[in-house]
């Protein structure tokens, strides 16, 4: 071999092993040690309806899941599912939009579960199999999203949208009457404005603040993600000099939101966040970031479906209740979690 | 120079000057001999101009047609017939210039109305809808209806009715297209073109599709039409079928009619042949050195070959040598010159250059090798022409200007600078972009460009098409200059005389394969002429 | 980088030359002067004349912002910080159009931009990443970033895929693989020194707003000084002619795809730095940012026309716009009809330069041949 040949498959073993190692490395990076949160799940207590009963097959179906609540809505219906031995979780794909759900839907209708408990893409759209499922004598649990017909669901359990926008500003306005705020600047940062939900949550604001004699100076709307958030807040703080009071509709995107307030160094403000998230808890606890309060919008209700689809499919009432059967309707209160409750809340926390 | 002069003379006018050019376009149209052409006038075009973004397809187009004649429209590829045709049938509209139908001016604003006039078109890729019937084909758009309600007997009677007229009564009008020959699809179209009761049907090339037996066929259908008093446009490369089913001939080159109303079977082959590939008026030529050229053999090629286009090339170029290649366009010139120069790539044979076998299919090996190529569409295969000249010359070369991967502007104009000057470029300043010159300056920057390296071997596609006459001398005066400083050159041209008076040695072309090879001066136009043309163009032609 | 073999001096051997040889010495001296013009007047007047009508936009919508808001505008501090709040909205952006935009002369189309952001980004801030500190998590975005790219290359000029189906492909492959990454979580990064690229100034400006400039000049040198940018504009202007002059054009498609990645890899550490996260949907849409800035820049589609400073140009219109619509608290669906009508005018104006120019072109053609 010669020199030159030598140095040259030297150099091109160094760089194989450069590039060998760069794979190495990289494929190493994408490992994720999350641990599983069992928290949100209802432990199986004895006596009562936690007993078990008759074999229970739930069908499960959800959107992909492109934002943490999302997915929290997924684990926490498997978790709660796991802690029943009495039940059957069988979980469908729900694809990328409403036809594709409807198409996993149908499979799942085949494996013929005792209740169906659903997340749809849209209730409208899915609205039509709900009644066909019904008609079918398969109890649907329609989870968040309603569906227009009464007669397409069993049960309906979903969080309160314009109720949250209700609690982060009767929050604010507590706190802007305590500090004695005259004239205060509120800003806002709602989700995707399209969306009915973001709709809802900013009435539920804007009535609320209403009420009181106050109005939102200025909205960004962001994308629900963190860079999003950002980008809207940083705009947001350039277009107010001084703020008062900020709400931001998701903890998601608080990240970013807070990440653009350390960026422009400001403290003059407190800020509430929306959904309930872990991270966001642990900063209301730690106490060290303008976010002072959250109000919650939780995906745990996923797990109370789960455990009512388990009493409607063994024809079981809610033991707390005189009714011998589970109610029609469920809403959840959107809580206001605070430095102060922060830590029962920490275990509902996604 | 008269209008009967310009029928009958060897040599058309050149279409590049303008003073020729009004010649022969201004010229009363050449009255046919009476026993070929009896009817009326149904089409008359003058000066019709349809220009499209950076190119001008027609550009000054004279036509005449007659009723009961079958008009041949002769023409190289991208002499303007397929635009033409569009412009009959309503798809485009002239930007200006006459069309006179049946003695009215017309435009046609779409295809509809060209129909609705009686003008019919018979296009290559026959446009019928392969799903629906015999019938329904024929009476597409206009089908017989009462009340909303298509009016299928009357439409299957008719079809059947028309068909019988094309001498096809065995045909169902109930068959889905689908299920016919290419020969019955033919006649499915015609029948359509009689559905409108056409009194003129264009057919675009209608024997490519055909089988031999069959194209007899076609021409019985289409006597039975002149016969009924129809007019026939004939478009075919194939001259056997002009000479046999043609009564007149108008022949295009860039846009051009260079020739109208030949008579289609009288006119030597030669004729016809040196109208549709044009030659302009004697060039000076540059005096070739007095010793034949010895140098080293440079290029050597073996046997290569590309299916259907060319088979079994050999060839060698010498240092300081040039050496032509005659042929038609289809004869597979520049697809050697291409496949020699790397951008193709050879099924078989062997390039060498300096006796060193080059990868095949790869430019950027010919390049080193020293070997530059001047392509034949300048604007579309060479040319940056938003870009400044001097970037455009030093296009193959600016990386060994550059020092780390940085360039050298200034020394790339600076060279550049010298190739303008040596070529006396117009306009000179280097900074102004290639679009802003002229053919022949065009042509001057691509040549350069390759001066600027080391090229030993330069291949030359049509390097005088679309350059003027002044600027032709010149770029002659290069090819040759450059050859006396040992470069080897590999020159194609459709113009022969261009071949015989440039090159020392020359190689005719036919069909993909090299027929003769001898020294220029062995060779004249006449030999040459003839080579090229051999075979389909001569056959069944009057020497 | 050079195709060529480095024997220039034989060059002039082969001349024909009828004119007296040049002097080797005024060859030089004459190059020596033109460099010294060349260097800051650069060659595209067309370009600048450009250039100059985006300024004016800029200056335009700056105006609007002083007569809607003149209570902020008379505060000096908050208009500086204003600036450079623009210009840190405009860094991310910039940084990925400034890739698009050598894609787009080169001839080709990157839709991937976005998705190759949220993958880089994703992969940079797992917890396996982060643990490797500040400089793994760098080296992380910038690998993925050029690999993806790398990816996008192979498959169009080796795999012969069009580049609006390949880029579209990776984009849809990319936030999946982000996506299954980072288990549609979101990624909180708690690396000070990345958090701190976005937060920490240098001599009063953000380092985001330093990092812009240096990718924004290494760009407009690499597209006007060097082998690779005069590469870049033969491949978009005339793909046949580059390839027939000896330019390797496969495989210079296949660096401007890298190159475009590079740049998302940069991006991504920006916006996690920016959003002290990351997630599979950040980045959302930025291909059409980016492709929006391109053409407002200028950048001609088909390939073979841009600038580097048109495009920073056409970034920081888009921002200065957003910030607009943000300090004067309006919708940001007007905003984005707003920007919707800026693309729109712009493609206008280059359709009728274009038009002028081939009617230009056809007179041309008429009164020489």
């Amino acid at each position: 071999m010669t020199q030159h040949s030598r140095d040259l498959s030297r150099r091109r073993l160094l760089f194989g092993g450069a590039a060998l190692s760069a794979g190495v490395v990289l494929a190493g990076c994408t490992s994720n040690e999350t641990a599983p949160t069992a928290a949100q799940t209802k432990a199986a207590a004895a006596g009562g309806n936690a007993d078990p009963g008759k074999k229970v097959t739930i069908g499960f179906s959800a959107p992909a899941a492109d934002h943490g609540w999302i997915a929290a809505i997924t684990n926490n219906a498997k978790a709660q599912a796991g802690a029943y031995s009495d039940v059957e979780f069988k979980s469908v794909e729900a694809g990328a939009d409403a036809a594709a759900q409807r198409a996993a839907l149908s499979t799942l209708i085949s494996q013929k579960p005792d209740v169906i408990v659903l997340l749809p893409y849209d209730g409208k759209e899915l609205n039509a199999f709900g009644l066909e499922a019904m008609k079918a004598g398969i109890p649907v649990v329609n989870l968040d999203r309603a569906f227009p017909d009464a007669r397409a669901y069993r049960l309906q359990i979903k969080g309160d949208n314009y109720g949250m926008g209700v609690a982060a500003a009767t929050y604010i306005v507590a706190q802007l009457k305590a500090k004695g705020v005259s004239n205060p600047v509120i800003g806002e940062i709602p989700g995707i404005d399209s969306l009915e939900l973001t709709q809802e949550r900013s009435k539920g604001f804007a009535d609320t603040l209403a009420a009181n004699g106050l109005k939102v100076a200025n909205r960004r709307p962001a994308e629900f993600t963190a860079d999003s958030g950002q980008q809207a807040a940083t705009g947001l703080l350039q277009a107010l000099p001084k703020i008062d009071a900020l709400w931001n509709h998701d903890d998601d995107q608080g990240i970013g939101v807070l990440a653009a307030v350390n960026q422009a160094n400001r403290k003059e403000f407190f800020m509430v966040g929306g959904a309930g998230s872990k991270k966001a808890m642990e900063d209301i606890q730690a106490d060290n970031t303008v976010l002072k309060a959250t109000v919650t919008y939780s995906p745990s209700m996923a797990s109370s479906a789960i455990s009512l689809a388990r009493l409607i499919g063994q024809g079981k009432g809610m033991s707390d209740l005189v009714e011998l059967q589970v109610p029609k309707e469920i809403v959840l209160a959107s809580e206001t979690i605070t430095k102060e409750n922060a830590g029962d809340y920490l275990k509902l926390g996604f | 120079m008269t209008a009967s002069d310009a029928a009958s003379a060897p040599t058309p006018p050149d279409p590049t000057t303008m003073s020729e050019e009004v010649a022969v376009t201004k010229a009363p149209l050449v009255e046919a001999p009476a026993d070929t052409v009896a009817g009326e006038v149904v089409l008359r075009l003058t000066d019709v101009v349809k220009t499209f973004p950076g190119v001008r397809a027609l550009d000054g187009v004279q036509l005449e047609v007659r009723a009961g004649e079958v008009h041949c429209l002769l023409g190289q590829n991208g002499a303007g017939k397929s635009t033409l045709i569009k412009v009959l049938s309503g798809v485009h509209r002239p930007d200006s210039g006459d069309v006179y139908w049946r003695g009215e001016p017309a435009t046609f604003a779409n295809p509809q109305a060209a129909m609705r006039a009686g003008i019919a078109t018979i296009y290559q890729e026959l446009d019928l809808v392969e799903d629906l019937s015999v019938a329904e084909n024929a009476f597409l758009g206009h089908e017989p209806r009462r009340l909303g309600f298509v009016r299928r007997g009357q439409m299957a009677r008719r079809t059947r009715q028309i068909l019988g007229r094309l001498g096809h009564p065995e045909i169902p009008p109930g068959r889905m297209v689908r299920a016919l020959p290419a020969a019955g699809k033919q006649i499915v179209s015609m029948a359509r073109a009689l559905s409108h009761e056409a009194r003129l049907i264009i057919m675009d090339e209608p024997s490519a599709v055909l089988a031999h037996d069959e194209v007899g066929n076609l021409f019985r259908i289409i006597r039975e039409l002149t016969a009924q008093g129809i007019a026939v446009i004939y478009i075919s490369h194939r001259l056997e079928e002009i000479r046999e089913i043609g009564d007149r001939v108008t022949v295009l080159k860039d846009g051009r009619t260079t020739a109208a109303n030949l008579p289609a079977r009288e006119t030597p082959t030669r004729d016809l042949v040196s109208r549709m590939t044009g030659r302009s008026i004697e060039y000076v030529f540059p005096d070739r050195p007095a010793a034949e050229p010895d140098g080293a053999e440079l290029l050597r090629v073996d046997g290569l070959t590309r299916a259907g286009e060319f088979a079994d090339v050999s060839l060698t170029v010498r240092a300081g040598e040039i050496v032509g290649i005659a042929g038609l366009v289809g004869s597979g010139r520049s697809e050697l010159l291409e496949t020699i120069f790397g951008a193709r790539r050879a099924q078989a044979g062997t390039v060498r250059m300096g006796g060193r076998a080059l990868r095949p299919g790869s430019v950027g090996a010919a390049v080193r090798a020293g070997m530059g190529m001047a392509p034949e569409e300048r604007k579309s295969q060479a040319l940056l022409l938003g870009e400044p000249i001097y970037r455009n010359v030093t296009l193959a070369t600016f990386g060994r200007y550059a020092r780390l991967g940085f360039t050298d502007t200034g020394r790339e104009r600076a060279e550049a600078d010298r190739i303008a000057d040596s070529l006396e470029l117009r306009p000179r300043d280097v900074r102004r972009p290639v679009r802003t010159l002229s053919g022949g300056n065009q042509q001057k920057v691509v040549v350069g460009r390759w001066l600027l390296g080391d090229t030993r071997l330069l291949l030359l596609d049509e390097p005088t098409r679309g350059v003027d006459v002044g600027a032709r001398a010149e770029l002659y005066q290069v090819i040759r200059a450059l050859a006396a400083r040992g470069v080897g050159v590999l020159l194609v041209s459709s113009e022969v005389p261009e071949v015989l008076g440039l090159a020392d040695r020359v190689l005719v072309m036919r069909e993909g394969r090299v027929v003769r090879e001898a020294p220029a001066g062995e060779l004249d136009e006449n030999t040459v002429l003839d080579l090229v043309m051999a075979g389909s163009l001569m056959e069944g032609a009057p020497a | 980088m050079s195709e060529m073999t480095p024997t220039a001096t034989s060059a002039r051997a082969d001349l024909p030359a009828p004119s007296p040889p040049v002097d080797p010495a005024e060859t030089a001296a004459k190059a020596d002067a033109a460099r010294r013009l060349s260097w800051w007047r650069g060659d595209g007047g067309e370009g600048v004349r450009r250039n100059l009508g985006l300024i004016g936009v800029l200056v335009v919508l700056i105006v609007i912002g002083i007569l809607t808001r003149p209570d902020l505008y008379g505060d000096s501090n908050w208009v500086w910080d204003n600036i450079l709040t623009i210009l840190k909205l405009a860094s991310v952006v910039g940084v990925v159009t400034v890739g698009m935009t050598f894609v787009i002369i080169g001839g080709g189309i990157d839709l991937s931009v976005g998705a190759i952001v949220a993958l880089a980004g994703v992969w940079a801030t797992t917890v396996a990443t982060q643990s490797y500190g500040a400089g793994g998590m760098v080296f992380a975005a910038l690998t993925v970033g050029l690999a993806v790219g790398l990816v996008n290359g192979v498959l169009i000029s080796y795999g012969r895929l069009v580049p609006f189906i390949a880029t579209l492909a990776v984009l849809v492959a990319a936030r999946g693989l982000a996506a299954e990454i980072s288990d549609k979580q979101t990624q909180v990064s708690s690396n000070t020194f990345i958090n701190g690229i976005a937060s920490n100034k240098l001599l009063g400006i953000p380092l985001l707003v330093y990092i812009l400039a240096a990718v924004v000049a290494a760009g407009w040198v690499l597209l006007n000084r060097t082998t690779f940018g005069r590469r870049t504009v033969a491949v978009g202007g005339n793909p046949e002619a580059a390839r027939l002059a000896g330019i390797n054009v496969r495989r210079h498609t296949l660096l401007l795809y890298a190159l475009s990645g590079l740049c998302c890899g940069i991006a991504a550490i920006m916006l996690t730095a920016q959003a002290n996260s990351a997630q599979a949907a950040m980045a959302n849409l930025y291909e059409l940012d980016a492709i929006a800035a391109a053409i407002i820049g200028g950048t001609l589609l088909s390939g073979g026309r841009g600038t580097i400073i048109g495009s920073l140009l056409g970034v920081i219109i888009f921002s200065t716009i957003t910030n607009l619509f943000a300090i004067n608290g309006l919708s940001t669906e007007a905003q984005n009809m707003v920007k919707g009508g800026i693309i729109v005018a712009a493609v206008l104006v280059q359709q009728v330069q274009f038009r002028s120019l081939t009617q230009f072109l056809g007179r041309n053609r008429a009164t020489t041949t």
